[in-house]
């Protein structure tokens, strides 16, 4: 009895949607769209404005300065030595004329 | 307007042409989306993506099958994708509130009224529907496109690329699944 009450509610339930009619699209919906299309248009057009693109722009920035930095240094480093000048310890040796060799001798 | 004239005319930018091809596929749409996400903004929202989708891409349109048949694959897969990016949302809600991106408890959907039911059964439908929400997509889809927006076996068996053996078996499991899951959760 309880299965044959429970089969019948089943039934009316999947029955539901027999009859259903069909949804309309919202009024003004064309009008929307278009305002739409052209907000996603300007977008495209300008994506300049964006967060994200401008940030990646400034990190490029970032990258390519500090990149830049790096070279300079090294390649400053490479003159010096290239100019047969000492690097490091040694120039200070040379400028303070401190290579003269044991106080001993 | 003929499908040939409608399809030269959108392939040619025609604002008219755009114009007439939303009227004559809006109510279908619409009602497509709203069955597969029963939520009406969502609903406008996707159909919107569509006709933003079919201006873009007319031009790979080959007309190998018929518009109408294209225009309802595209709402399907874009309501499919819609509520598959719900669903992660969903997923990893408590992750925005711990990072404080949407402080808002996850948002629970009331019972869905479809605006197409008749009073007597609003009720029942409202839970017929939460069941649907349930089933697999592709039974969902086969579901909605046959009960919802009344397509033949044949005219869905072309927008699922498939064959209308195989809807009649997807209807068929459907249909076994909604009664499974009634018989369970009496309402």
């Amino acid at each position: 009895m309880k299965n044959k009450l429970l089969n019948e509610r089943v039934n009316k339930i999947m029955g539901s949607l027999d009859s259903i009619g069909k949804a309309t699209a919202p009024d003004f919906f064309y009008t929307r769209l278009v305002s739409k299309m052209e907000a996603v248009e300007e977008k495209r057009v300008f994506p300049v404005l964006r967060p994200a693109f401008i940030a990646a722009i400034l990190s490029v920035f970032l990258i390519v300065n500090v990149f830049s930095l790096l070279e300079m240094n090294k390649t400053k480093q490479n003159s010096t030595a290239r100019q047969g000048k000492p690097v490091g310890i040694e120039s200070f040796l040379n400028a303070y004329d401190m290579q003269g060799g044991s106080v001993y001798e | 307007m003929t499908e040939q004239e409608l399809l030269f005319g959108l392939r040619h930018g025609e604002e008219s042409a755009f114009k007439e091809l939303v009227i004559r596929f809006q109510d279908k749409v619409f009602n497509t989306a709203l069955g597969l996400l029963q939520h009406h903004t969502e609903a406008e929202d996707v159909a919107q993506e569509v006709f933003i989708q079919v201006f873009r891409s007319i031009q790979n349109f080959k007309g190998e099958s018929l518009l109408s048949t294209w225009i309802y694959r595209i709402t399907v897969t874009k309501s499919l994708d819609h509520l598959r990016s719900k669903k992660r949302k969903k997923r990893f809600g408590f992750l925005n509130t711990l990072f404080g991106d949407n402080n808002l408890p996850v948002y629970e959907p009331e019972d869905f009224n479809h605006p197409g039911v008749l009073q007597e059964n609003k009720e029942d439908a409202a839970f017929l529907f939460k069941m649907i929400d349930q089933l697999p997509e592709n039974q969902r889809t086969a579901f909605v496109l046959n009960k919802v927006e009344d397509l033949s076996y044949r005219e869905i068996a072309a927008i699922l690329d498939s064959t209308e053996s195989a809807v009649d078996s997807l209807l068929q499991r459907a249909k076994q699944n909604l009664r499974k899951k009634l018989n369970n959760s009496p309402p």
